[in-house]
């Protein structure tokens, strides 16, 4: 269970281009459920992963995970808690490291890492059985450095590597954006597969209208760093594109960008 | 011809400083390529390991333990530079540059003067065996067994749980601590290492010439840069062992070259222009050959 608790951030405070980035922000979040935030820019969406991530500090506020406060922790010990892909395929991944080394440098997220060789057959092994099922290839190359990857492929390896350990809650941030449609549809699917297949708690951060409507239990929009709608069930099923847009577009038109090109 | 005679006269003396500065190109790789934090103190904890193995055997100290010793007072000197670097948020350079300035002052503050001779005392070579002093083939083959020990602990840690972290912080400075590693701690870990194993030739430096100087480190830097530019274009960098075979090979490449040179006639006052030039060109070559900076600037 995560609960955000009057969360607060402005950004350029007590300058002439302050912006409030989150108002008081408070919801919960399910265990297993999967939150899919969208928004314009400057929505706040963003600032509220990050500051989920320990990339940001809030003004005001808590973040609780299981009745524990996280804000005051550093990024690498909340990582004991979240994991996050994010949105540069670049970012997710180590590049001179191989595969192996990558998925071997996440699978100690969140519980230490000792004077032990990171890599035994037996790691091997398993982390080729976790790759098979994405059909890249991947499992093939373990001894590549990640580098040689593509970006989607990158992506791919990025999602197993922030589930390799079960996190509290997973971060996806605007991961598909750097993707073609064909790559991110790919991803997409990657990920809705891990999140299902380790009951994961999930928030994502998306641009993509095709992939809000079609993926996750419950969906946040938001705006000026408040919740506009916030829909779950029954509800964001039967959400359909055009109302989406209407709803959403009362202010903006060009909230989201669509799905296909 | 004569010229020629020289250099293969010199060969065997040439092997034995080249397998001492192999450390000390180890220590300059590390923080540059593992770690990916550029670092200079190396100019600094070679003598600063130098002094205080000097000082220590001159006080009676076990040669085992003032080696020990200095080895802990270079890894101090590369914590330091890391902890300012990270805590002061200056460029790892300049951070360099002060531990290295400071050094200058605590080394002399140690020796309690310039340099500290060890003639006659018990160091570790005398410890092990009284012939080594005397024999170059007894020295090779103790910098060369002593080397591969270190090299094999290097693969060894680099390998663990730890050391795919240290490699990480080098790879993905955004990544590592997503993935629950402090930033800050590997770093100052990583420059300390580094700087350790630069003190330790330091200390077997001072040793074998039988004494501790102030300023023994000089240039050693560019020396430890240009042997690793050097050890890099011959066997690369793909792997870890290759990654650290590189200074080795380039150290060991290195010092022969300039023993060459020397003997073909460049003046020694000349060879830190020569080397500093090397470095520089293999820079620009490398920017020129790929259309941007994969060498050692950053």
């Amino acid at each position: 269970m995560i609960a955000i608790e009057h969360l607060s951030l402005r950004f350029h405070r007590g300058t002439p281009d302050e912006r409030v980035a989150l108002d008081d922000l408070s919801f919960g979040i399910a265990e297993r459920e999967f939150l899919v935030v969208i928004g314009t820019n400057g929505a706040g969406k963003t600032t509220l992963l990050n500051a989920v991530a320990g990339s940001i500090v809030p003004e005001r506020g808590r973040i609780m995970v299981d009745g524990v406060d996280i804000v005051p922790m550093p990024v690498h010990r909340r990582a004991r808690f979240v994991a996050r892909v994010f949105q540069d395929p670049m970012v997710g991944t180590a590049p001179a490291l191989t595969i192996e080394e990558n998925l071997a440098f996440a699978s100690r997220r969140g519980v230490g890492r000792k004077f032990k060789l990171a890599l035994t057959a037996q790691a091997r092994s398993a982390f080729r059985d976790l790759l098979v099922p994405f059909e890249l290839g991947l499992e093939n190359r373990l001894q590549a450095a990640a580098g040689t990857l593509s970006g989607g492929q990158r992506q791919v390896l990025a999602l197993v590597m922030a589930t390799i350990q079960q996190p509290k809650i997973l971060l996806l941030d605007e991961h598909t954006a750097a993707l073609d449609p064909r790559t991110a549809d790919i991803v997409m699917q990657a990920t809705t597969r891990l999140v299902a297949e380790h009951r994961l708690t999930t928030l994502m951060v998306t641009h993509n209208m095709r992939h809000a409507l079609d993926c996750g239990s419950r969906l946040l929009m938001m705006n000026a760093g408040r919740i506009k709608l916030d829909l779950a069930g029954v509800e964001k099923s039967k959400l359909t594109a055009p109302e989406l847009v209407r709803r959403f577009g009362e202010e903006d038109e060009q909230i989201l960008l669509p799905g296909e090109v | 011809m004569q010229i020629l005679l020289g250099f293969w006269n010199l060969v065997p003396i040439t092997l034995v400083q080249g397998l001492i500065y192999s450390f000390v190109a180890l220590g300059v790789m590390i923080p540059f390529r593992i770690v990916n934090i550029p670092d200079i103190t190396a100019e600094g904890a070679f003598p600063l390991g130098g002094s205080v193995a000097a000082i220590l055997l001159v006080q009676g100290i076990h040669p085992l333990i003032a080696t020990a010793l200095a080895v802990a007072a270079g890894f101090c000197a590369g914590a330091a530079t890391a902890l300012f670097h990270l805590k002061f948020r200056i460029h790892s350079l300049l951070a360099g540059v002060l531990v290295v300035t400071m050094l200058w002052s605590i080394n002399l503050r140690i020796m309690g003067k310039p340099n500290v001779a060890t003639f006659g005392l018990n160091d570790i070579f005398t410890w092990i065996s009284d012939a080594i002093a005397q024999n170059l083939t007894l020295q090779i083959l103790f910098f060369g067994v002593l080397l591969a020990v270190v090299l094999l602990l290097l693969w060894w840690m680099l390998h663990t749980e730890v050391g795919l972290a240290l490699r990480g912080i080098g790879a993905n400075a955004q990544l590592a601590p997503a993935l629950g590693v402090n930033y800050l701690r590997y770093a100052v870990a990583g420059l300390g290492l580094a700087n350790a194993i630069t003190a330790f030739a330091g200390a077997l430096s001072a040793q074998l010439q039988g004494y501790g100087d102030v300023s023994m480190g000089f240039g050693l830097l560019v020396n430890g840069l240009a042997s690793v530019i050097l050890g890099e274009a011959i066997i690369g960098r793909r792997t870890i062992t290759a990654q650290l075979l590189a200074p080795v090979i380039g150290c060991l490449v290195y010092y022969q070259l300039t023993s060459l040179a020397l003997s073909l006639g460049l003046a020694p006052s000349d060879l830190k222009l020569v080397t500093g030039l090397f470095v520089l060109g293999t820079i620009g070559w490398t920017l020129a050959g790929r259309g941007r900076a994969r060498a050692l600037a950053t």
